[in-house]
């Protein structure tokens, strides 16, 4: 008999104490075993402390250590934990690669661009969709309007330009709804109810997830439609609103039940909600448009933003006459100029107060603006509104560029005396929104007066209710922040109706730095150009101007993709223990070893900057495969795994077996499909 | 007739002893003396080499730092029997102590017999042990002398000897066998070189009693290429032996039979492993197996095996002889017998030493070495190489023993012993060893392959001046999981080095850290060199001797070092006959 973790065994002669640990259904983690090959003992994480007789515990390798009767073992004391979290530690230290691209990382939603590009470019696009509805239950429409953080960040820029990951997304997803649509499996009915407030993009993906966790779910929505701000915010020309339609319904056949029209504080209250549920999430966006605070700010054809969008949504347009001014430098303001535009204003300006650099709205929103003739008034800020009952002109103060602010823009400071006035029929204030509050005076604010909602636990101070959104926190931001939030909420407040308290957690992963020098080898290949409307088409039309990738464009351009992030890493053992024992590497952060990748086998790929050295491959080619065809060379630090004399792999006698990928801990082997993009793998 | 005897060893060989040996055959040729020439080992004073030993029948005149030049002279010694031809050749009294305050078992006919000539070792009682070995004692009788010697493994680790024997003899198993570990890979180590190319045979006797005693039937050295002299002595030795009948089919007309080959090794220091070792043999990569099983189960070709160390084997044809009371009645409680050490770094007569345990680091450093070289102060001494630690000055009365070595910090090793003087940093120190074991890790456990390399780049920040508050923690705590989880020896004694510096120098690696300052002065990116105006004469020798002209002034005025031009060489200092430049 021995004892493992306090507790009295029997164990059989000649075994080793991983495989009893394993009997037992304890977890030993190791990373250069496996049952097949000989123990090998080189990653020293299946170490247990083991004590025998008199003598002191001692961390042994569990994969190698018979046991021995007698022997009292801990499989997890918190010296063996300390001792793997070292070991991890020093992995980390050495290891070079992306465990997740930088697309993904930068998309708020952490989307798997990667992935879906690659799926597209196979033609797959079913499984493209369902990769992005992991994430985002929208696709179609959040391909469309998305500021795409994810492009700016595609490395694909260091060899020429990004990848075109949004409208990728845009016409995956098109793709997908043309006929027979991804559509999600739900756990079964909780029994447990959720009641989301506003059905926008924040609230439609809480309300997805949620619902796929089997919970049963109502979203309570103001307004005659779904969609939020998509729909009443994001002109039709950007936007289809048949495309928003077909996503919504595609979450009503989940069985997420809508209630439109629905006013909370007037027709529901949150008590109310918080009786009738096991939980609420506010999502009910930013609704008002903050003002400007200039004097004839209350006259007649003066209009808020998003409230002239709205209006224009509902098919009520307000009239706004032939010259309007539009003030602001973002994407509303883009929205608007660009809406007065096809609403017949022969003359309409954008008072921006600094340059163009400064603007917020991205690049090419403006450049589309100007073509479709609105005119910039830079270095201008509306002063007063003048007129008699109704706008007749805005008087604008000039500016220049001072010293840099605080977000390093540099600050635009009144020019004494000099002054400019405009004749104009309508003024668009589209400087920024803010949160309607109507209903919601129970919860806590913030002091800038959204939603107080925890970071990481989207907590409100009321028990149960949760907030996501353009309502929480820092207010207003694209649509993708609040899916992104939305989802991470839906796993917490999945945890909670179990009776369990998680927060999110940014998951650890490893990143590598790249340069314009480490891509030079590649190819250029321009990105593709999205085909729209000329500009006098879209003068007069709310078509949507973007004309969509055929899939001829659109397959090449996804074949653009750099494949940046680990293809293994959902399969990957060394993040895995890395996460379980919290493993920091930064403290030891030193020189790592750089090898070249390794792409001349016809289907394996080699990433030698992700081997850690355990030598599976090398005992599985030689013990498995009898072939031998890699080994290890070098001596200490710089030791490495590959052919004989250091040929290419594709070389060498390696016959493709595939063994050494198969038992690869991490992504360091990967089985290439043939001739097609790589996607990565998928869970085990 | 005169017997003249010319060291050569590596160590003579590389100061000039093969000229000189030229040179005096043809002076001997010359003046017609009745002289015999011949070659011999290490004599053990590797800083007075070239050694020339005169003996007339056994009176002997020993001359050292003998050029080939000065063989005229000997040989009008020879000639004339006037000692004041050779006068200022002839070793200074305080050097002679040197030799005579040693007890040389292991040693016993290095320097004293001509290791090519089998006659010669048979002279000197060579192979009577083994002799008496295999025609009157049972194999058990053998083990049963060497447990009684209390002999311990001389590789380091000090596992006794007999122990080891003992259970590769009672393995199941056949064939078994008998492997020599002369992988002597510890930077300042050399014992075991000048063992077998000062006495070849003595270690092939006392490897074929322990086949003998363990029924191995094929013994092999595993020596390292490095050691081209020694692989050339050996091969001829065991030529010789061969021819002689003591290696091969029914040794003295016994039962016994074994047969001898050397295998070199690549140069891997962790083949001093010996599963590392044992891999090597069998042709493949030097890397170190799990232990259990070792290798008296499952050695060579999976096979019971034996490893000893070479200064071990070159013990045993001796205890057989003398008995293993007369061995174990030298030494402590606890080690016995003598250990050999390669005395180096800045003492005054570095050498080959073997004393017996019991005796003192003291008696080693200062009785025998004579001391620090130059009038500086001791600070330390570095035991057993890459895997051992540093014993300070104040632990200098230290009792040479296993256990309590071990207690210092330090390990008794193979017997390096790298002596330091106060103008040796001990940060510095670390950072050499653990760069050794960095780029000697075989790779296979991450402990010891990225565990080493972050503590030699910490080590490398510190002496950089880029040392960081809680670096020495760091640096204890990677040294701790190290030891912990490393899969063989040379990982768990890598960290050793930097414990037993920390332990006992902590306030030289706080001085690097936090005031940016070398103690020692030996980290060039924390010395500065500032020329005094008060002394500076102005005289330009140190701007003319600068190789990046980084000093600047008018003659007869004072002259300004750039320091940020300066690369810190010290010429300047070095060459300033006013003492006006400043080392700080």
């Amino acid at each position: 008999m021995i004892l493992l973790n306090g507790k009295e065994v029997a164990f059989v002669p000649g075994q080793t104490i991983l495989e009893l640990a394993q009997a037992h259904g304890i977890d030993v983690p190791t990373l250069c075993h496996d049952e097949r090959i000989e123990p090998y003992g080189a990653c020293g994480l299946c170490v247990c402390e083991v004590k025998m007789g008199q003598a002191s515990a001692k961390l042994m390798r569990a994969c190698a250590t018979k046991i021995a009767d007698g022997m009292v073992i801990e499989t997890h004391s918190e010296r063996a934990s300390r001792s793997r979290r070292f070991v991890l530690d020093m992995l980390l230290s050495d290891h070079t690669g992306d465990c997740v691209a930088p697309c993904s990382l930068a998309c708020p939603g952490g989307t798997d661009c990667q992935k879906y590009a690659a799926l597209i470019a196979r033609g797959e696009y079913h499984k493209a969709a369902k990769t992005m509805k992991d994430v985002i239950p929208i696709p179609a429409s959040i391909g469309r309007i998305c500021p795409h953080p994810c492009e700016k960040k595609c490395r694909r820029a260091l060899v020429e330009e990004p990848v075109s990951l949004a409208a990728l997304k845009a016409f995956g997803a098109d793709m997908d709804l043309q006929d027979m649509p991804f559509v999600p499996d739900c756990a079964p009915n909780t029994g447990k109810r959720v009641a989301v407030i506003g059905g926008g993009p924040g609230g439609l993906t809480a309300a997805y997830h949620l619902r796929r966790k089997g919970h049963e779910v109502h979203i309570y929505d103001k307004m005659p439609k779904l969609g939020g701000m998509l729909r009443y915010g994001i002109p039709e020309y950007r936007l289809p609103k048949a495309v928003l339609d077909k996503e919504i319904a595609l979450i009503a056949d989940i069985g997420v039940q809508m209630h439109t029209n629905t006013m909370l504080g007037k027709d529901v209250t949150l008590d109310e909600l918080r009786k009738e549920y096991d939980a609420v999430v506010a999502a009910t966006g930013a609704w008002v448009s903050s003002r400007m605070r200039v004097a004839g700010e209350d006259l007649a054809g003066v209009f808020g933003g998003i409230d002239f969008l709205r209006e224009t949504a509902l098919g009520d347009p307000p009239a706004i006459g032939k010259t309007v001014a539009v003030c602001g430098g973002g994407n509303t303001a883009m929205d608007a100029c660009r809406t007065a535009v096809r609403l017949g204003a022969e003359t309409v300006y954008v008072i921006y107060r600094r340059t163009r650099d400064e603007m917020p709205a991205e690049q090419i929103e403006i450049e589309e603006a100007i073509e479709e003739g609105v005119q910039f008034k830079f270095l201008t800020n509306p002063d007063e509104i003048c007129g008699d009952g109704k706008v007749q002109s805005i008087r604008l103060q000039c500016m220049e560029l001072g010293e840099p602010d605080a977000s390093g823009r540099r600050k635009p400071v009144p020019i004494e005396g000099k002054f400019e006035t405009l004749a104009v029929d309508s003024v668009i204030m589209a400087i920024g929104q803010k949160t309607d509050f109507t209903g919601l005076e129970a919860l806590e604010t913030t002091g800038r007066g959204t939603v107080l909602a925890d970071a990481a636990t989207f907590k409100t101070n009321l028990d149960g209710v949760f907030a996501v959104g353009d309502v929480s926190n820092k207010g207003a931001d694209i649509a993708i922040a609040a899916v992104g939030e939305a989802r991470k909420a839906a796993d917490v407040i999945d945890a909670y109706l179990n009776g369990i308290e998680i927060a999110y957690e940014k998951p650890f992963v490893c990143e590598k730095e790249v340069t314009a020098a480490d891509l030079a080898d590649r190819a250029k290949q321009g990105r593709a150009v999205m085909p729209v409307l000329t500009p006098e088409e879209r003068r007069h039309t709310f078509r949507e101007m973007a004309l969509g990738f055929d899939e001829e464009t659109a397959r090449r351009e996804a074949s653009r993709c750099l494949e940046c992030g680990c293809l293994d890493y959902a399969q990957c053992r060394l993040i895995r223990f890395a996460r379980e024992y919290k493993a920091d590497p930064a403290p030891y952060a030193g020189e790592k070893n750089t090898r070249k990748k390794d792409d001349s086998h016809a289907v394996i790929l080699r990433d030698g900057n992700k081997c850690i050295l355990c030598g599976l491959c090398v005992r599985a080619c030689d013990q498995l495969e009898k072939l031998s065809a890699i080994g290890l060379a070098g001596r200490g630090f710089t030791t490495e795994v590959g052919a004989a004399f250091r040929v290419p792999l594709g070389l060498s006698n390696c016959n493709g077996c595939g063994k050494c990928v198969d038992v690869c801990p991490t992504g360091a082997l990967y089985q290439k499909s043939e001739g097609k993009k790589n996607v990565a793998v998928d869970r085990g | 007739m005169f017997k003249i005897m010319v060291g050569q060893g590596s160590c003579g060989i590389s100061a000039g002893a093969g000229k000189v040996y030229e040179a005096l055959q043809n002076a001997i040729a010359e003046k017609h003396v009745d002289a015999r020439v011949s070659v011999t080992g290490c004599i053990g004073m590797c800083f007075l080499e070239p050694i020339v030993d005169i003996y007339e029948d056994e009176k002997l005149t020993r001359l050292v730092c003998v050029q080939p030049q000065d063989a005229a002279a000997i040989g009008e010694f020879l000639q004339t029997g006037d000692e004041r031809a050779v006068a200022r050749l002839k070793i200074a009294d305080e050097d002679s102590a040197f030799l005579e305050k040693q007890t040389r078992i292991a040693l016993r006919n290095c320097g004293l017999i001509d290791p090519e000539s089998l006659e010669d070792a048979v002279a000197h009682k060579g192979y009577a042990a083994l002799r008496e070995a295999v025609t009157n004692r049972t194999p058990e009788q053998v083990i049963e002398e060497i447990k009684i010697s209390g002999l311990a493994g001389r590789g380091g680790a000090g596992f006794p000897t007999w122990f080891k024997w003992n259970a590769a003899r009672q393995s199941e198993g056949s064939p078994k066998y008998l492997i020599c570990n002369a992988d002597e890979g510890d930077p300042g180590a050399f014992m075991d070189r000048a063992v077998i190319e000062g006495d070849p045979h003595a270690l092939i006797e006392g490897m074929l009693i322990g086949a003998y005693a363990i029924g191995a039937q094929e013994a092999i050295v595993y020596v390292r290429a490095e050691y081209p002299l020694a692989i050339k002595r050996l091969e001829k030795a065991i030529a010789d032996a061969k021819a002689a009948g003591y290696i091969g089919a029914h040794i003295f007309g016994t039962d016994f039979s074994c047969d001898f080959r050397i295998k070199a090794g690549a140069g891997a220091f962790v083949c001093g492993e010996e599963t590392a070792l044992i891999e090597s043999l069998e042709g493949q990569r030097g890397m170190p197996r799990l232990k259990p099983p070792f290798p008296a189960q499952s050695g060579y070709w999976r096979k019971p095996s034996n490893i000893n160390n070479v200064e071990t084997f070159a013990n045993v044809a001796w205890i057989l002889q003398n008995g293993g009371a007369a061995f174990a009645a030298m030494g402590t409680e606890d080690s016995k017998g003598t250990k050999v050490f390669a005395l180096t770094g800045k003492i005054k007569r570095g050498g080959l030493v073997e004393i017996p345990m019991g005796k003192t680091l003291r008696d080693v450093v200062f009785d025998v070495g004579g001391g620090m070289r130059g009038e500086k102060n001791f600070k330390g001494v570095q035991l057993g190489g890459p895997s051992g630690g540093c014993v300070p000055a104040a632990l200098i009365d230290t009792v040479i023993d296993y256990k309590k070595l071990s207690a210092t910090g330090a390990i008794m090793g193979s017997g390096g012993m790298v002596i330091m003087d106060e103008s040796t940093c001990m940060v510095q120190m670390a950072k050499f060893f653990l760069e050794f074991t960095t780029k000697e890790s075989c790779g296979k456990c991450v402990a010891c392959r990225i565990g080493t390399k972050r503590l030699s780049e910490i080590l490398t920040r510190i002496c950089g001046g880029e040392g960081r508050e809680g670096d020495i923690e760091l640096l204890e705590e990677l040294c701790a999981r190290i030891k912990e989880n490393a899969l063989c020896g040379l990982g768990q004694t890598a960290p050793n080095p930097v414990l037993t510096t920390i332990r006992y120098f902590r306030d030289e690696y706080e001085a690097h850290i936090r005031e940016k300052r070398c103690p020692a002065g030996e980290c060039a990116a924390l010395v500065k060199y500032a020329i005094d105006p008060d002394k500076c004469r102005g005289c330009s020798l140190c701007s003319r001797k600068c190789p990046v002209g980084a000093i600047s002034g008018e003659a007869r005025m004072p002259f300004v070092i750039d320091d940020t031009a300066c690369i810190r060489c010290g010429q300047c200092a070095e060459v300033c006959r006013f003492g006006a430049v400043q080392k700080g």
